[in-house]
């Protein structure tokens, strides 16, 4: 999964932007959510993305399964809104 | 790693709201709503890249024509010190216009910089150099898109409008630059002679290759000032052209974006002082624009670097002589005829 042609992203202090320049719409993302952009943009696998998050970001007191879930509900919002494309 | 960076803030929301994450990670706004002052940069550079043009338009906002580069504009260094300024700022989107972009002598090698440090551009042109080699060359370069301006279905309409253009070479640019598979936007602007074409001039549009057609009201300054009487469309007449536009952008839902302002630009003016759109105008010479629908000016980037003028441009909008600009322009619609007059805040 890459970001697709169209889409760019950068970092903001609140998280991030991706613009799909195509349709001039704007997204902003939260912290999560861009950390999960910088993770497609690494070329992680989809299927390694929440668990990655959850190795970095959780803190052992119960929030784990929320980042991956985060993370696996944004990764579909991506592909629903062809944010993202196949490599 | 700092708070802002921490993705367990996103997790519960950044606001306390743990689980709905899903529902607000996500949000699309348009350049317009985006709330500029929290970026770091703007999102989208509008680059008027000379005065210069080999076209006279009846209605040419910014009185372009031929002999009307501006005597300061930007050198090469100049343009290229833009350029990278814009591409270590990351900022993703830049729209080189003009006059007539094409005219410029460093065109192509500014659209292959930019493209290669990572920026997509799109190219707003009348067409008129969109030969099968220029096209070729835009589409190596990966530009994201060439937007031509075509205000008619017909050669009579057209030629009346874009003086010194000729409808049948530009329409033939608007044909190579599909073939060589650029996305191709086509721009309309309505007056009194051809606001009648506009419905085949979207079907035309679309078979020429256009992804999407785009119109809005055409403004009273630049030279339209002096060409009003000959312009302005009747409000019967806009009635039907924005309700041509509704029928075609539903008939082609599905296959090309029919995209219209029928928003008066008082109206709009009014939203982008609530919210400015993270956008600059970047004039010839290096001045940077507020935005094209207001005189301000917020910084030099003869002077400045882009970095400061984004600074510049946060504040400025807070200027009050903007709002009272804005609010004068409700009594007298035509103040917009001094947007040439620059006022620096």
């Amino acid at each position: 999964m890459k970001l697709a042609q169209y889409v760019k992203f950068r970092q903001e202090k609140f998280g991030g932007v991706l613009f799909e320049t195509r349709s001039e719409k704007v997204f902003a993302l939260n912290p999560t959510a861009a950390a999960v952009v910088r993770e497609i943009q690494a070329g992680t696998p989809e299927s390694e993305i929440p668990g990655r998050l959850k190795a970095s970001y959780a803190d052992g007191d119960g929030d784990g399964a929320q980042i991956e879930a985060d993370a696996t509900a944004f990764t579909r919002q991506l592909r629903e809104q062809g944010l993202v494309e196949e490599d | 790693m700092d708070d802002a960076s921490d993705p367990r803030r996103a997790a519960d929301g950044g606001n306390g709201s743990s689980g709905d994450f899903a529902a607000q990670a996500v949000q699309a706004v348009t350049p317009g709503s985006t709330t500029a002052g929290e970026l770091n940069a703007p999102l989208y550079l509008a680059w008027q890249l000379t005065n210069e043009c080999n076209f006279a338009c009846l209605h040419c906002i910014e009185q372009s024509g031929p002999g009307r580069a501006f005597r300061d504009e930007l050198d090469d260094a100049g343009v290229f010190r833009v350029m990278r300024q814009a591409c270590e700022l990351e900022v993703p989107y830049i729209s080189l216009s003009g006059g007539e972009p094409m005219l410029h002598s460093r065109f192509f090698d500014l659209v292959e910089y930019g493209a290669e440090h990572g920026a997509q551009l799109k190219i707003e042109t009348n067409g008129q150099y969109l030969t099968k080699e220029n096209c070729q060359r835009l589409k190596d370069a990966g530009v994201r898109s060439v937007q031509v301006s075509m205000d008619g279905a017909s050669r009579e309409t057209f030629n009346k409008m874009r003086v010194r253009g000729d409808f049948d070479e530009v329409v033939q640019g608007i044909r190579n630059i599909a073939e060589a598979g650029v996305p191709l936007e086509i721009n309309y602007s309505p007056t009194k002679f051809n606001t009648h074409e506009v419905g085949q001039a979207v079907d035309l549009a679309y078979e020429l290759g256009a992804q999407s057609f785009i119109t809005g009201k055409t403004m009273y300054t630049g030279n339209a000032v002096k060409t009003w009487h000959m312009l302005v469309p009747s409000e019967e007449q806009y009635r039907e052209y924005f309700m041509t536009l509704r029928a075609k952008k539903a008939w082609y839902v599905f296959d090309m974006n029919v995209h219209f302002h029928e928003m008066g630009l008082l109206n709009e003016m009014r939203e982008r002082l609530e919210n400015p759109a993270a956008l600059l105008i970047v004039l010839p010479n290096g001045l940077v624009k507020l935005i094209n629908a207001l005189p301000f000016v917020c910084g030099d980037l003869r002077t400045e670097s882009l970095e400061q003028v984004w600074g510049n441009f946060q504040r400025a909008w807070k200027d009050p002589r903007v709002a009272n600009f804005v609010a004068e322009l409700e009594n007298d619609p035509g103040k917009t005829a001094e947007l040439h007059k620059w006022i620096y805040v």
